[in-house]
């Protein structure tokens, strides 16, 4: 991993070398001496989305600003970012923002990353959500186990509020008051799921919360007040969509989702990282082109769009293009388990080597560990498609093993819980056996790839 | 073992005012308290409990949710092992056995289930996702990263954990790029002390 410094004019490049199609707009603090700090930040134009907030709009243009940019969430469910606000901004005070940093998805790594790297553009978007929603108090939950993420924010929230973007009146806007603090999980992934992360940043176990009330409404919220709850990735947008305006940010890639979007990928890719490109980029541009292609030059066996909790395209679709709508719509829609799904853009490669069999099987193991335990057909079921799995990956599958796994699946997806970490857990699972069946079908009747079973052993190193 | 007079008074004058509800103030303070004893005991329940207005069984019923407050003695330090596929496909359980057996553990141990140096020195266990899938196979060690460490790297990883850190830097894709500073500065400007942003 030795590198030598660039030359500070060099031009900006992603990657393989190859330069974006366009100049980054989140990640300009990459590279920068003290890009992460606030002269920094002012230096590239930081703040000036707020200042034209708080100056020259009024809340209800600055919401109509953000619907008319067409953002979409961008933790996973693709909700529009402006509903959001004005939902919540219809009903009473007081309100909270709730910015999700628990990022926990396999596979995924934007948030860490852009909160390393850009804290105060977190802050920024945070500040305009509170001018144009009518917030107050703002709280970031970020994972436990990112630490220096944490201290990171600490530093830069420290960093605003002695320059007055954080407190009372900011920016001399008489009542415009916002305090902003930082709660670290203690590792559980169902805390990136809205409603659990609220129990969570309550001081509860995290389990998820019966919808309707939904959280921007009275009762559904964080401590019982409307509340948005957004991504990183989201709010980071913002600032940027005031300074430049919607129909900018609308122009960027696919019309029906657009805007820049951190990609990262992972796997067998000879660069893996994240890559910032407009959304609805190629799947085959993200791995050829950007990330290098594939390790040994394998072909494409898999991929997991949207890392673990989305269902696997096959290695032979890799003309699709990476976006929430694309995704989520048929083709890549696969009854009874729905979409195929993007999740935050977490993209993870498997090559032909892979024994895809025992990844599924870590999956199911995954998603064992992490049930909240709070639906039953969560709480069983993950630990069934565990027990089925692991039997299967360590040899001792028997033939009617998949059947009581595609029964367990259809018991488990389909709505049967309360939040998507039940839905989601059977997606590699059922698209696994869908793609894979045969795979399956030899480990069951003793012809397991020699190299990996009883062993749990990986077929590829290094 | 019980809480400081110092952690007692972050309690009450830092964290309780942060939230509309006291309660809300338990997960700092377990933080917290688990950075000054390296674990949380009963005694700790019932004091923290005491200053929130919570049972001590409650306090205990959160703790035991989340998987990284440890409700025993663990070594001194902590080295966890993500598996999930990213790290998966590039080697972590070669990368977690040959861990194990060079601490003398048991590398067939095969999971979550933490083990500990019998001189209470090292714990190790494996762990889901890190969220830093660039640097697959990625190791936390007392909640920093490091990475990749391949199977081959271990001896090197024991001896000088540092030259793995991937904190502060950029994302390995950024690294092969004409953007390849790292994002530097941050330790100039007085790190904080690890843990202190409870």
């Amino acid at each position: 991993m030795t590198q030598t410094p660039p030359a500070a004019d060099a031009p900006i490049q992603h990657g393989a070398g190859q330069p974006l199609p366009w100049e980054p707009v989140l990640m300009t603090a990459v590279g920068r001496k003290g890009g992460r700090f606030l002269p920094d930040y002012l230096l590239r134009g930081g703040y000036q989305g707020l200042a034209k907030a708080v100056q020259e709009m009024d809340p209800v243009s600055v919401i109509k600003e953000i619907s008319d940019s067409k953002l979409l969430g961008r933790g996973g469910a693709g909700f529009p970012t402006g509903v959001k606000w004005g939902g919540t901004k219809r009903n009473p005070g007081p309100r909270h923002l709730v910015v999700n940093a628990d990022e926990s998805e396999p596979g995924t790594y934007g948030n860490r990353y852009a909160i390393d790297a850009d804290p105060h553009g977190l802050i920024e978007g945070m500040l305009v959500c509170c001018f144009a929603v009518g917030i107050q108090q703002a709280y970031i939950y970020i994972r436990g186990e990112n630490l220096y993420g944490a201290e990171v924010l600490e530093h830069a929230i420290k960093e605003a509020y002695a320059a007055g973007y954080i407190g009372r009146n900011i920016l001399g806007k008489e009542g415009f008051d916002v305090d902003i603090s930082v709660t670290r999980g203690a590792g559980a992934y169902v805390c990136g799921e809205e409603t659990a992360l609220m129990e969570s940043l309550e001081g509860r176990r995290a389990q998820p919360r019966i919808r309707p009330p939904f959280p921007i409404e009275v009762g559904g919220g964080l401590f019982g007040r409307p509340t948005v709850v957004n991504n990183v990735e989201t709010l980071m947008c913002v600032p940027h969509i005031l300074v430049r305006g919607a129909a900018w940010f609308a122009s960027i890639g696919a019309p029906a989702c657009p805007g820049p979007k951190l990609y990262t990928i992972s796997g067998h890719v000879n660069r893996p990282g994240v890559y910032e490109l407009p959304m609805g980029t190629t799947l085959y541009d993200l791995i050829y082109k950007y990330a290098g292609g594939m390790k040994r030059n394998q072909t494409v066996k898999a991929v997991s769009p949207g890392a673990l909790a989305c269902q696997l395209l096959p290695g032979t679709d890799l003309n699709v293009q990476m976006d929430t709508a694309t995704l989520t719509r048929p083709p890549h829609w696969h009854p009874p388990f729905g979409p195929v799904g993007f999740g935050a853009g977490g993209i993870i490669v498997y090559g032909e080597e892979t024994d895809i069999v025992q990844v599924v099987a870590r999956a199911a193991g995954f998603f064992a560990r992490e049930s909240c335990g709070k639906c039953v057909p969560c709480r069983e079921g993950t630990h069934w498609m565990q027990d089925v799995l692991s039997r299967i990956a360590h040899g001792h599958g028997r033939p009617r093993d998949l059947g009581i796994l595609e029964d367990v699946t259809r018991n488990i997806g389909g709505r049967k819980t309360l939040c998507a970490l039940g839905d989601f857990s059977v997606n590699s699972v059922a698209s696994a056996l869908r793609l894979f069946r045969p795979e399956f079908e030899a480990y069951c009747n003793g012809h397991a790839r020699s190299n990996a079973a009883g062993s749990g052993v990986p077929l590829a190193a290094g | 073992m019980s809480l400081s007079q110092a952690a007692r008074a972050r309690i009450v004058n830092e964290f309780i005012p942060r939230y509309p509800s006291k309660r809300a103030a338990l997960m700092p303070s377990l933080w917290l308290a688990q950075e000054e004893a390296g674990w949380l005991g009963p005694a700790v329940f019932e004091e923290v409990g005491e200053l929130l207005d919570l049972h001590a069984t409650d306090v205990a019923s959160v703790a035991s949710f989340y998987v990284m407050f440890h409700r025993r003695k663990i070594g001194d330090r902590l080295i966890e092992v993500c598996e999930n596929p990213s790290c998966f496909l590039n080697g972590s359980d070669q990368t977690y056995a040959r861990i194990c057996d060079r601490l003398g553990l048991d590398s067939g141990h095969g999971g979550h289930g933490m083990q500990t140096t019998s001189d209470g020195k090292v714990s190790v266990r494996a762990t889901e996702c890190l969220a830093a899938c660039d640097y697959a196979p990625v190791v936390q060690v007392d909640l920093r990263f490091y990475g990749p460490v391949h199977e081959a790297d271990v001896d090197a990883f024991l001896a000088n954990m540092e030259a793995f850190s991937i904190q502060g830097k950029a994302s390995v894709s950024m690294a092969n790029g004409p953007q390849a500073v790292p994002v530097d500065g941050w330790e100039a400007h007085a790190p904080p002390a690890p843990g202190s942003a409870a």
